[in-house]
């Protein structure tokens, strides 16, 4: 099954509402909910208290050197 | 193996049959959900199925302790025990066939264990409010993946409609027939909320739904024939 015309989300997380939200991987999945339980069942080996999922094609840059 | 105490009314036996074989099925379903986790189409589904297999493996855990809560003496025969469904006590032949089982059996039992959610049992009610919150994840997997296929189309859609009747023909039989005493005595004893007609009912309007949404038809019909029907095996 071919891939490369699927979403990329990266995910982002953190422990506490205190600490910014760290990147901690990306899940490709076309399907949002698929995307959402994928993230929640392959980044699952920290006690996240709050994760996100950003398309990586809705990240623009700011800076690159 | 177990052992259904001599003497209980007909309410009592019924819960224990359908109590019993929802642990089966579910740890049959853990496991077939568990072979797919080295196999299925993409990394991210083969660990989903990793963590669906870890939630049925333990409801069916959790559920085995409540028949001691009504009288049952059962020997700690493992998770390779009891009288799954026919369609899930062997390794499932294909993705479609998984997605089949995500969809129709986890939906049956999953219906019928959120019409225990208030039941007077109350180990059972715990238990079952617990499966239904675990439960959830379940059912966008098997959402997302009928939508996925649906948007494939061709023989994938045929497959996955050939899947779903097959599933369907024993997993609408499980709860039973709708005028059996011993249900409609659980009923009223609040053991469940509602019966094997209403259960099906529920199940089969969400599926055709959804099925409808990605264009096409299933037949999910109503089950007729009883003649043959056995508790114990609740097929």
């Amino acid at each position: 099954m071919s891939r490369e015309h699927e979403t990329v989300w990266e995910v982002f997380a953190r422990k506490a509402y205190e600490e910014p939200l760290h990147h901690v991987g990306t899940v490709t999945e076309d399907d949002e909910d698929l995307a959402l339980l994928s993230a929640r069942a392959i980044y699952d080996e920290q006690p996240w208290i709050h994760m996100i999922l950003v398309p990586r094609t809705a990240i623009r840059e700011a800076i690159r050197a | 193996m177990s052992a259904t105490p001599p003497a209980v009314d007909a309410a009592t036996a019924t819960m224990i049959s359908l109590i019993g074989s929802l642990a089966d099925n579910k740890g049959a379903l853990g496991r077939r959900y568990g072979e797919w986790a080295v196999s299925a189409p993409t990394i991210e589904s083969a660990v989903a199925a990793a963590a669906m297999a870890q939630d049925e493996l333990g409801h069916a855990r959790s559920t085995y302790p409540v028949l001691a809560k009504l009288g049952v003496e059962r020997e700690d025969d493992g998770l390779d025990a009891g009288l799954p469904m026919p369609a899930i006590a062997r390794e499932l032949p294909d993705w479609a066939s998984f997605i089949a089982a995500n969809l129709v059996v986890d939906g049956i039992l999953t219906t019928f264990v959120a019409t225990a959610r208030d039941s007077s049992i109350e180990p059972l009610a715990q238990r079952a409010r617990k499966i239904l919150q675990e439960e959830g994840a379940h059912r966008v997997h098997a959402e997302a993946w009928l939508r996925r296929i649906g948007r494939t189309g061709g023989g994938d859609v045929q497959l996955l409609r050939r899947r779903t009747e097959e599933m369907w023909s024993q997993a609408a039989r499980w709860p039973g027939p709708d005028d059996d005493p011993g249900y409609r005595e659980a009923i009223e004893r609040r053991m469940v909320s509602d019966g094997p007609a209403a259960i099906r009912d529920r199940v089969r309007r969400w599926l055709e739904g959804r099925l409808e949404a990605e264009g096409f038809t299933v037949a999910l019909d109503e089950p007729v024939d009883w003649s043959s029907w056995d508790p114990e095996r609740r097929q």
